[in-house]
């Protein structure tokens, strides 16, 4: 199992440093000028020359880039254009605050769909299962910022059961924050639940028809142990890969979610960051995103091969 | 009129010959009661006696009804993020604006009513030529440091902003006005201002229209935001970069302690946040809220929404140095195709007043009022368009910045101009991109064929008449080169009494309609919104907002 | 070999009957037909709406805005006095000619890349593996929003933009069906008349893998407006002036918290129900071709 991981770690770090090429790339490729940027527009020219030449700009793409990276690994994030400050000081507040509502999120919906995946299961080919596959689909589909328009007009506006925006008042306690977080959780919860609902569906339905399950209810026990205690886990294995790969589409649907509920995430940074040509705040910001989705990633191997016997035991 | 001859004849006693020229237009109709009292403000007379002076004259004085406040709590404002740290040589922006008006204070307040009033002087006057402004001090005021505000802090606090060297917007205001050294201390309480040229407008300039020109200590060195020592009504409590601030009132305030105990301070990325934080019960202040914006807001039974006129507007320019806009006929029919009534009541829901082209808004007191507005006519614009020769349409991009309702606005030209064959493309940029290094060559805003500009709000009309317009002027994006305007706007700036500003102005006004380099369609209130029973709140129209008499 | 000892039109009229019976399969399919239905609709909004629509969708009436809906605005009207229905209908336009040409983009260049992959192998495999991989770990949107903020946001990039962040994943789908392929005989026999690489892959292959590709580009349809729409939201998709409907909504949703809902809800309800439609389309043809 050991061999297994470091593969895979070895993988994802290949693939982050491409990511971090790419970035620093595609930020570049438009000539800002970070002197002027910082000073603003009414600057003098010769302040502006200064500070770019001691913030080293003016030097070559790769030294740059390697500053950069080094920079990056020490915890330096870069100054942030817009703001005028390190990027670092309002970056990782917002992650953290991103982390709060996709945590919310996950919690809802992982029990969720795999409630409805064995639901469908259980009732395979009939109505409910048709419907539940649909509503799943068709839920996947919707971009987060519509369905997030109509719960708010409908829970926030209509029936004013939960407030507009995901901002709770500074120092509030946990039932506020969480208060908070509802509506804006449920598009996200939208997003995944047919995923999740699919696998643990498609999960269940080939462990219903295996052997293992038959030769269990031959031996006499009930329907419902033979589902706790053989099905379930055989069918949640590809279910947690699924959730883990779908934490890309997370992460994208946060930048269009914290937007419409005024909330201060990575999402919204990067939303901002893009509307004001703040490169490092973007590069940045992207940068620790993807770090994110290689981590889940990897988490999800991790849990995957544990789970495995296959794996674990070291015989792939 | 009862005029009581005796009591004016003892009153004009002393004054100035400048003084008793307005008192002569007063007595003899040709300024009106509100104009007088405007004017006498700048040219330094304490409120009582011009109503003195308005009683003799048998004009009916103002009722000022004292506000009764009662003592405590916290009041919670929003306002936008600040967009650098707070540092009152260089802030720019009404988040910081917000933030430093709390702590610090200007020598002289440009109010509601455009009046200069005094906060930190006590009174100013001129000299014969108005080349030379005399300040008297407040006495008594302390820092919050304890120390006492004198001439030295004066002089240091305006040296550092006329320094070219520190790069302060103060600049834009003082460049060829005020020299660094010109600010000479007399005695502890009496400074004196020796201008390039004479400017019958001075005291604007260190009033809160030049949001920098906070009184600081002389030993002032840097690092604001450790400690912010200023003399206002709140000292700093505490100060978190992004997030907010918070104060405590300043017992020791010149003007008497605040009712209120502390302020809060949030700082939030947009006005749809801070409005909802409004209605959720979380702020009593929102300081700004732009009509778009706070459209719904206007019908809220549960908010006050306190309108201070203001002539901020939105500036059109056209590049009279490329086509489509060479000809000035063309210019004039564009002018012509707007319905501004419909833009004053539609777009921003009556909270603006009509705008005629030119800098001159009819809230200035040295406006020209015989001047015509002007209104829309396609049948006159359709006749110019074809005497310039291009009754066969035009087209054009129109540049301009995602802020407030500008975008709408630019779509509503965009319609307008159909109606004579004009075919405007627009392209909209973030504010930062469309300002660009803001010099010609490397910006948007000045280097577009059309656009549209915000301009924020002054108590009187120089610097509008400078820096858009003048051949020489920093922010001319229209690329007005004109010698007849230059000199009429170099007579208004020098002219010390109301009447010859006016003259003045009337040439102006009828010069730039001729002309018509730029569309000033509105000049839109300044909204600030309150949950109902927060009283006191003062708001100016350029980001301070007084909370020294506020109660919740 | 099989099919060689087939007299030749036998063979077609067997393809024949199968393409038919497939397309029967697909017109029972409920789902299929409702989704068809809606789709249809909205393409002849696309085509069609701006003729047929009660008033200009540009025209502004400053002094009759944000009314609610009424018999003479059924949606009532925007901030500038715009009709929300009329600019409903017409908002259509742009988002179906921007998501189908980027999935065109898309397809085509994830075919190719996909035929080229999955027949070389060997290093050229591995490399682009690794660098798809990389563009993979982040959303979409984000891989969209970095790329046309650093290009500037037009019609043209963001077409382009995101073809190229479909292009890889099309070119899995297609590798996959290509590496089960390239071992049939058809393909030994074609190596064995000397023909080339690109003839092999292009002529020889790729009609065979066309029903994969199908069902895959359709699915990146539904993907395609879900990125568009959400790109217009946040400003670096379609360019005002268009009444395109993640455009409307990002320029209104500030007016909600006023009670302003007719600005948002019929573009939101637009939106969904036309990534529905191409979502159930999709899935009916690829239940009908799975078999």
């Amino acid at each position: 199992m050991i061999g297994f991981l470091a593969k895979r770690a070895g993988l994802s770090l290949v693939t982050l440093w491409l990511l971090s090429v790419i970035v620093f790339a595609g930020a570049q490729v438009l000539p800002g000028n970070l002197g002027r940027a910082m000073l603003g527009p009414f600057a003098d020219q010769r302040a502006v020359d200064q500070l770019n030449h001691e913030m080293g700009t003016d030097r070559p793409l790769l030294v740059q880039y390697g500053d950069w990276i080094a920079g990056f690994l020490t915890g330096d994030l870069g100054q942030s254009y817009a703001y005028r400050a390190p990027v670092e000081e309002f970056l990782l507040p917002a992650l953290a605050n991103s982390a709060k509502l996709a945590l919310v999120a996950f919690l809802l919906v992982v029990p969720l769909g795999i409630l409805g995946g064995i639901v469908a299961a259980l009732k395979v080919n009939r109505p409910l299962d048709r419907a539940i596959m649909v509503f799943g689909l068709s839920a996947t589909i919707v971009p987060e910022f519509v369905s997030g328009i109509v719960l708010i007009l409908v829970f926030g506006v209509w029936l004013q059961w939960l407030p507009l925006s995901a901002t709770w008042p500074t120092g509030a306690d946990f039932g506020t924050q969480l208060y908070h977080l509802l509506l804006p959780s449920i598009p996200l919860v939208l997003i995944l639940f047919g995923y999740i609902a699919r696998m643990a569906r498609a999960g269940m339905v080939e462990a219903l028809d295996a052997d293992y399950t038959r030769t269990a209810v031959l031996k006499g026990l009930s329907r419902r142990t033979v589902i706790w205690r053989h099905v379930l886990r055989n069918a949640l294995l590809p279910t947690i890969s699924v959730i883990a790969t779908q934490t890309a589409y997370l992460i994208g649907g946060l930048v269009v979610i914290e937007v419409l509920f005024h909330y201060q995430g990575i999402g919204s940074l990067i939303y901002t960051a893009a509307n004001k040509k703040d490169f490092p705040t973007l590069q940045a910001g992207v940068l620790v995103v993807g770090i994110v989705f290689a981590l889940a990633s990897l988490a999800a191997d991790l849990l995957y091969a544990l789970l495995n016997p296959r794996i674990r035991l070291g015989s792939a | 009129m009862n005029i009581n001859f005796k009591l004016l004849d003892a009153l004009r006693r002393g004054r100035s010959e400048h003084e008793n020229h307005l008192i002569d237009g007063l007595v003899a109709g040709r300024v009106s009661r509100r104009e007088f009292m405007r004017h006498g403000s700048v040219l330094g007379l304490s409120l009582p006696f011009l109503g003195s002076i308005a009683a003799a004259v048998g004009l009916p004085a103002a009722i000022s009804r004292p506000a009764r406040a009662a003592a405590g709590g916290t009041i919670r404002l929003a306002q936008t993020v600040p967009a650098a740290s707070i540092d009152p040589v260089k802030i720019a922006d009404g988040g910081g604006i917000t933030t430093l008006s709390q702590v610090a204070e200007t020598l002289v307040l440009s109010g509601a009513d455009l009046a200069a009033q005094p906060v930190l002087a006590e009174s100013w006057s001129p000299n014969q030529d108005g080349s030379v402004w005399t300040f008297k001090l407040r006495r008594g005021v302390k820092f919050h440091n304890g120390k006492e505000m004198t001439a030295d802090d004066v002089v240091a606090s305006i040296d550092r902003l006329a320094d070219p060297d520190n790069g302060s917007n103060a600049l834009s205001v003082f460049t060829g006005m005020l020299q660094k050294g010109a600010t000479r201390k007399v005695d502890d309480h009496t400074v004196e201002f020796h201008l390039d040229v004479a400017n019958g407008n001075f005291p604007y300039a260190l009033s809160t229209d030049n949001y920098n020109a906070v009184i600081l200590p002389a030993d002032y060195a840097g690092d604001f935001e450790s400690q912010m020592i200023g003399t206002g009504p709140f000292k700093l409590e505490k100060y978190a970069a992004k997030v907010g601030a918070s104060f405590v009132r300043n017992e020791a305030y010149w003007g008497g302690p605040a009712p209120a105990d502390r302020i809060e301070i949030g700082y939030y990325n947009d006005y749809q946040p801070q409005i909802l934080a409004l209605q959720g019960g979380q702020v009593d202040v929102i300081q700004q809220i732009p009509v778009l914006q706070g459209v719904g807001l206007l019908n809220d039974p549960n908010v006050e929404i306190i309108s201070t006129p203001s002539t901020a507007h939105q500036q059109v320019h056209m590049r009279v140095d490329l086509d489509p806009f060479k000809d000035k006929r063309v210019r004039r029919a564009i002018a012509l195709c707007l319905d501004r009534p419909a833009l004053v009541k539609g777009l921003m829901k009556g909270k603006a007043l009509l705008g005629n082209d030119t800098p001159f808004a009819s809230a200035y007191p040295s406006t020209d009022p015989t001047v015509a507005q002007r209104e829309k006519n396609i049948a006159e614009a359709k006749q110019l368009m074809e005497a310039a020769g291009l009754a066969g349409g035009f087209e054009t991009t129109l540049t301009t910045e995602k802020y407030l309702e500008i975008p709408d606005f630019a779509v509503l030209i965009q319609n307008a101009v159909k109606e004579i064959g004009g075919k405007i493309n627009i392209n909209l940029l973030d504010q930062g991109a469309y300002y660009g290094d803001a010099v010609y060559g490397n910006s948007p805003w000045l280097d577009s064929d059309m656009g549209i500009t915000d301009y924020g709000h002054r108590g009187v009309p120089n610097v509008f008449l400078s820096a858009p317009l003048k051949s020489d002027g920093t922010w001319n994006s229209a690329h007005f080169h004109n010698a007849e305007y230059d000199r009429l706007v170099t007579s208004y700036i020098a002219a010390l009494d109301l009447e010859s500003q006016r003259e003045n102005a009337g040439k102006i006004q009828r010069l730039l309609l001729d002309e018509s380099p730029l569309i000033i369609a509105y000049f839109y209130d300044f909204l600030t919104a309150t949950r109902k029973g927060v009283t006191g709140v003062q708001p100016t129209a350029m980001g301070q907002l007084l909370l020294g008499k506020a109660s919740l | 070999m099989s099919v060689a000892l087939q007299p030749p039109a036998a063979g077609a009229l067997r393809a024949r009957d199968e393409w038919y019976a497939r397309l029967r399969l697909i017109l029972r399919s409920r789902t299929f037909l409702v989704g068809f239905v809606i789709l249809l609709f909205w393409v002849c909004c696309a085509l069609f709406g701006e003729a047929v629509v009660p008033y200009d969708p540009y025209a502004d009436d400053v002094l009759n805005s944000l009314l609610p809906p009424s018999a003479e605005h059924w949606f009532g009207t925007d901030q500038l006095g715009r009709d929300v229905f009329s600019r409903v209908i017409v908002g259509a336009r742009d988002i179906l000619t921007v998501a189908p040409l980027a999935t065109l983009v898309g397809t085509v260049l994830g075919t190719a890349l996909g035929l080229v992959m999955g027949y070389f192998r060997g290093l050229v495999d591995e490399a682009v593996s690794r660098l798809v991989d990389a563009l993979l770990a982040l959303p979409t949107v984000i891989v969209a929003l970095l790329a046309l903020v650093a290009l500037g946001p037009s019609t043209l990039t963001v077409i382009l933009v995101i073809g190229f962040t479909f292009a890889p994943i099309i070119a899995r789908t297609v590798r996959a069906s290509v590496l089960a392929e390239r071992e049939l005989d058809y393909v030994a026999a074609a190596r064995l008349r000397r023909e080339g690489a690109l003839h092999i892959m292009f002529i020889e292959i790729l009609p065979n893998v066309l029903g994969p590709i199908l069902v895959e580009s359709t699915v990146r349809l539904g993907y395609a407006i879900f990125a568009v729409a959400t790109l217009s939201f946040i400003g670096f998709g379609i360019q005002p002036p268009s009444p395109d409907w993640g455009l409307s909504i990002s320029a209104n949703y500030g007016l909600i918290s006023g009670g302003f809902w007719w600005t948002v809800l019929f573009d939101g309800l637009a939106i969904a129900s036309l990534v529905v439609a191409v979502n159930l389309v999709a899935d009916g043809i690829a239940g009908a071709l799975s078999d």
